[in-house]
Parts: C-alpha cells; sequence; structure tokens
C-alpha cells in the first residue's frame, strides 16, 4: 500500500507537484495520466525515493521513505521513463547485478530469481545478449524484468510503452496485465487509452495537481450521462429562458450569446437521455422558433483534454462554458475541492 | 556495496580504462626501476615510486572521472537510488572500486624490491612502506576525484577538473615557498577567501543581506587579526597551504620518514572527500 499525502515539489519558483494526495491499495493496475510535464516521472521519482520532496510524506507498506529509505525501497520495483541500464553488460549480468543489488544474498537464489525474471518479462533466449546491442523494446522487457528482482510487492513503471511499436506496445501491455495480478503495478502514461484498456484505477494530473480519480468505466460513466446541449433560439432572453427552464432533467443553462433577438445558449442534460425533443417542443410551444440546436456527449477523452489543458491557453469566454463543469463532478468526492480550484485556474 | 564494487571492477576492465591504467603503470614503474635500480645499483626502491606520482596526476583522473559522472549522464544513478542500498555504501563500493583498479598494476611493484633483495642488501621497512605510503596517496588522489565526479556529469571535465586540483596540490611546496614573508599577503588571501565564501552563501540563499553580512563579519574579524596578531594570519595561512599539498606527507615517507600523522592525513582525506561525495549526491536529490 502506498499512501501519499500533501506531496508537493518544488524547483525554485516552478512547482512541479502541487500537494497531491492519494492512496494506492494493494493489488490492481493503477494509471497516472497526464500530459507530458504534468508531474507524473517527479511524483514517480519522489515515491521511489530518487528525489526527496519539498513538502509532505510517502509511506510505502507503512515505511516513511524519507526516514526508512531501505525498507520502503526494498518494496518497490522501480522502471523510469529512461530503462537504467549499463550499455557494456549483457542481459544476465545486468540482472544479476540488481539482483545483488536488491539484496538477494545467495548466488544460487540470485540465478533462481533472474531466470524467473527473465521468463516472466518474455526474455528467454536473450540472456547472453549485449543491452548496448538490443532493441527499444527489449530494453524495456529488461527493465521490468529488473523491477521485478528483489521481489517487490509493487511495480512501478514510468511510460512502459514510450517510443514503442505498435506490436511491442500490445506485448508490454499484456505484460503489465498479466504483472497485475499478482503484483500491485502503477504505470504512467500521457496515452488515454493506453490506460483506459490496462488500468483498474485512474488518477488523472495536470500541471502538478491531482484533478481527478477513479475507475475508467466510473470516469466514462459520470462523464458521458452528461451531455451539453447548445441551441439558439428566437425570442427575448426572459422567454427562451423560461422555456428552456421548464424542461426536466436540464439544468446548468448559461446564455452564450444575446443580439437580434437571438439567444444562444447552453445547457446540461443530466438525466442521461437525449433531451433535445424535448427542449426543441418547448420552446416551440413558448413561441421562440430554434434556429439550431446541438448536443454533444463528453468522452474521457475530452474530459481529460479538459482537465489538463494550461490555464494559459485557456478558452476563451470559458467562464460561460458549463462544459467545464462534467470534470470537477466526475472526480470521485474526496477530489472535488482540487478539481474545482483547478476550473479556477482555467 | 558488494554487488556495486564488483559490477565496477568488472567494467573497468570490460572497457579500455582499466586495462590503459595497468599498462601506463606497469610502463613507467618498469621503466624508472629499470633505470634506477637495476641499471644504477641502487637499492632505493622508494625513490623509484617517487617519481611515479608525476605520472599519478594524469592517471588517477582517468580512473576516478566515470564514477559518478557516466552513472548520472546515462541516468543509472537512477537504478542504484531507488534500490535498497544507503549512499555511503553506494559511494563505498566505487571507490573501493577505483581504488582496486589502482592497486592491482602495484602488485608488480610488490615483487620488485625482493628482485633486489635478490642481488644485495635492501631496506624492505622501506620498500614497503613506500608502497603503502604511495597507495594511500593514491586512493587519496581518488577520493577528490570521485568527490568531483559527483558534480558533474560530463567525464571530460571530471578529468581536467581532477587533474588541475591535483597539479595545484602537486606543487603547492613551490608555492608555499612563495608566501613565507609578508603579512599583508596572507590578509588578502583570507579576504579573497572570505569575499568567495560570502558569494556563495549569498548565491545559495538567495539573500544579499546574508552574503553582505558574512563578508563584514569575516572582514571586521580578519582586520582585528591583522592588526593585532599579525603573525597568527601568516601561520594559518601557511597550515592551510600545507594541509592542501598532498603529496608532501609522501614525500616524508619516501625520505624514510614512516609517520603515523601521514596515514593519518591521508585517510582523512579519504573519509572527508568520500563524505563530501555522499553530500553531493544527497544535495542533487533535493534540486
Amino acid at each position: 500500500m502506498i499512501e501519499v499525502e500533501h506531496l508537493t515539489k518544488r524547483y525554485g519558483s516552478h512547482t512541479a507537484v502541487d500537494d497531491i494526495s492519494f492512496t494506492v491499495e494493494d493489488g490492481g493496475i493503477y494509471g497516472l495520466l497526464g500530459p507530458n510535464g504534468a508531474g507524473k516521472s517527479t511524483t514517480m521519482n519522489i515515491i521511489t525515493g530518487y528525489i526527496s520532496a519539498t513538502d509532505g510524506t510517502v509511506k510505502i507498506d507503512g515505511h516513511d521513505i524519507a526516514d526508512e529509505p531501505a525498507a520502503a525501497k526494498a518494496c518497490i520495483g522501480y522502471l523510469p521513463e529512461l530503462p537504467p541500464l549499463y550499455q557494456e553488460m549483457t542481459v544476465q549480468e545486468y540482472l544479476l547485478f540488481v539482483a545483488e543489488l536488491k539484496g538477494t544474498r545467495k548466488k544460487a537464489d540470485r540465478a533462481a530469481a533472474v531466470e524467473h525474471a527473465a521468463a516472466r518479462a518474455g526474455l528467454q533466449g536473450m540472456e547472453q545478449r549485449l543491452i548496448r546491442n538490443l532493441s527499444k523494446g527489449y530494453r524495456q522487457r529488461v527493465g521490468i524484468a529488473a523491477a521485478l528482482l528483489g521481489t517487490p510487492k509493487i511495480i512501478i513503471l514510468d511510460e512502459p510503452t514510450v517510443g514503442l511499436d505498435p506490436a511491442q506496445m500490445i506485448e508490454i501491455r499484456s505484460l503489465i496485465r498479466d504483472l497485475g495480478k499478482t503484483h500491485t503495478v502503477i504505470l504512467s502514461s500521457h496515452i488515454l487509452s493506453e490506460v483506459q484498456t490496462v488500468c483498474d484505477r485512474v488518477l488523472i494530473i495536470a500541471h502538478g495537481r491531482l484533478v481527478a480519480q477513479g475507475t475508467p468505466e466510473e470516469l466514462a460513466a459520470q462523464l458521458t450521462a452528461k451531455g451539453t446541449i447548445t441551441a439558439t433560439a428566437q425570442g427575448s432572453r426572459e422567454a427562451v429562458v423560461a422555456a428552456a427552464g421548464k424542461v426536466p432533467g436540464l439544468t446548468d443553462l448559461r446564455v452564450t450569446d444575446e443580439k437580434g433577438g437571438e439567444v444562444s445558449f447552453t445547457a446540461v442534460s443530466t438525466a442521461g437521455t437525449d433531451l433535445r425533443g424535448a427542449l426543441s417542443l418547448a420552446l416551440a410551444q413558448a413561441g421562440c422558433p430554434v434556429l439550431s440546436l446541438s448536443a454533444e456527449t463528453m468522452s474521457l477523452e475530452d474530459v481529460f483534454l479538459q482537465l489538463t489543458e494550461t490555464p494559459e491557453s485557456g478558452k476563451p469566454e470559458s467562464d460561460a462554458a458549463p462544459a467545464e463543469n462534467p470534470p470537477a463532478e466526475a472526480a470521485a468526492e474526496e477530489n472535488e475541492k482540487e478539481a474545482d480550484s483547478d476550473e479556477s485556474n482555467l | 556495496m558488494k554487488a556495486i564494487f564488483k559490477r565496477e571492477v568488472k567494467s573497468y576492465f570490460t572497457g579500455m580504462i582499466g586495462w590503459v591504467v595497468a599498462a601506463v603503470s606497469l610502463f613507467f614503474l618498469g621503466l624508472y626501476y629499470t633505470n634506477r635500480n637495476l641499471l644504477y645499483a641502487s637499492s632505493d626502491f622508494a625513490s623509484v615510486l617517487y617519481t611515479m606520482t608525476m605520472i599519478l596526476l594524469f592517471l588517477l583522473p582517468a580512473i576516478s572521472m566515470r564514477s559518478f559522472a557516466e552513472e548520472r549522464k546515462n541516468r543509472t544513478d537512477q537504478l542504484l537510488l531507488t534500490s535498497p542500498v544507503s549512499i555511503p555504501a553506494i559511494v563505498g563500493g566505487k571507490f573501493l572500486a577505483e581504488v582496486a583498479v589502482f592497486a592491482l598494476p602495484l602488485a608488480a611493484a610488490v615483487l620488485m624490491p625482493l628482485i633486489l633483495k635478490a642481488f644485495g642488501t635492501v631496506s624492505l621497512v622501506a620498500a614497503y612502506s613506500a608502497v603503502l605510503g604511495y597507495l594511500l596517496l593514491g586512493s587519496a588522489c581518488l577520493a577528490v576525484g570521485t568527490w568531483i565526479s559527483a558534480l558533474t556529469e560530463n567525464q571530460i571535465l571530471a578529468y581536467l577538473a581532477t587533474f588541475g586540483a591535483l597539479l595545484v596540490a602537486y606543487i603547492m611546496d613551490g608555492i608555499q615557498t612563495m608566501f613565507t614573508t609578508g603579512n599583508l599577503l596572507a590578509f588578502i588571501a583570507f579576504m579573497v577567501v572570505v569575499l568567495i565564501a560570502s558569494i556563495l552563501v549569498g548565491v545559495i540563499c538567495k539573500r544579499l543581506t546574508a552574503g553582505v553580512t558574512v563578508f563584514c563579519v569575516g572582514a571586521v574579524v580578519l582586520f582585528i587579526l591583522f592588526r593585532l596578531r599579525p603573525a597568527w594570519l601568516l601561520t594559518a595561512f601557511n597550515a592551510v597551504l600545507s594541509a592542501l599539498a598532498l603529496f608532501d606527507p609522501f614525500q616524508d615517507i619516501v625520505g624514510g620518514m614512516f609517520s603515523i600523522p601521514a596515514i593519518v592525513y591521508y585517510l582523512s582525506v579519504i573519509g572527508l572527500f568520500l563524505f563530501l561525495t555522499g553530500q553531493a549526491l544527497e544535495r542533487r536529490r533535493w534540486n
């Protein structure tokens, strides 16, 4: 189990990780999702003890990484973004070295552990190859095999599929799913579909903050149930708003534009059904002809993009766009505050 | 620690450096030995090692330059620092491997006095205390180089900086003779040290006032000392310079004065710089 509390990392005036708290329970595959530079690697480097936090604590199985580094590190197998491989060694030499480094004392035990890890990572027949001569996919496998040594409970993989070709990517993903059956796995990625297919739980990080977390289904379900309707109707603002307000299930009505007797507005349908018909009927009955009407449902992709877009490049009129809301609601309850504060930054 | 030591030694000899170091050491050792001891029939083996110190200036930075700079460059330090191994164990393992690479060719130096012994009277005590002193001197230089290597990820830079530092230590004897007189000179030298220290403090704390305060306090203390006890400054200055003369104690050992202070001096230098290496690694985690 990993308990991360109020983790903050500052480099001078730049805040790479800003007050992140989360708990990783034993078992399952956790995905850390976020664009490049969101603070995923920094978070992982702090959890594994490679760098230290400016503030906050990390506990691995009850061992504080700052106070009991050896005990905490022994629980973790880590594959950094760039696998830390010694080019001049063979695969077997390297894995034997890592096994000894992780405290496997007996020579026979080391050999057995290396054989097992190599087989698990799909490195059969590669043991005598020089690491220098391996392809990117195989280097990644050597890194994963190294992470498996020393029987850690938790495996942390930083962007394990970056730079691989599609076939290798699929292989590594199925390997990770396989590892998830025996270990707690945390992986980071900036590819949404990868996290969606591989992970049991997703933590979305943007600008060093945790903006949402939940199972992919939870996040997706909460979001697709909320469709945004954009419409333009003729008539006075009051009449249009009153008519639209009567439609059951339609909330968060916001007028975005008003000129020449035409009112444009957006609203969110919470009922989980298509409310375009009901809205059109209600407006027509109120004597306000509908000029345009469209509905869009938010995919996890949209949410991800919205949650993670840079504050500087914020959309115009973002204060009037109700689409900002679903992510906040989608976030698990304990994160609602963070999501809200993030929204205010947009 | 053992795992790191084994890997490092192997790595030196998988690459070129271990072999080049062995070849150069053996070549010069053989050359001076043949020249001094065999051709001129001298029984003084220590002087052979004394001549070798010049070679150390070029040789030792080549051993120490890669230790931490290469790990950092290839990001393999990430493996070491996220493994359940303490920083002292990492530093210790690497340092011992460097010493091993340096000491391996010295096996020949152990045999050389014995060969001489077969042909006449040779003071084995003097010869072997010189070998021990030589080993300690080399280890101290390697500790300095390891520390410099931990400060950069550029191996060439680590080599040049270590070479420069060792060269200064090597010619410190000559530098020292320039400062035998002149209290004012010592005063100025200490002022420069205070100035550099205060600039460092200012930069590290990112506060101008901190730097200025340090400089003012240091300058006032120095000035008072200079007015009241000018001789103290010169003595202190010379003491600092002799502490920096890394090669001097070895000279004493070669001269036949095998002394405990010399051994303590080298062990202290090794301890200090290995400690600083650990601090440099620790500090990198914070920045």
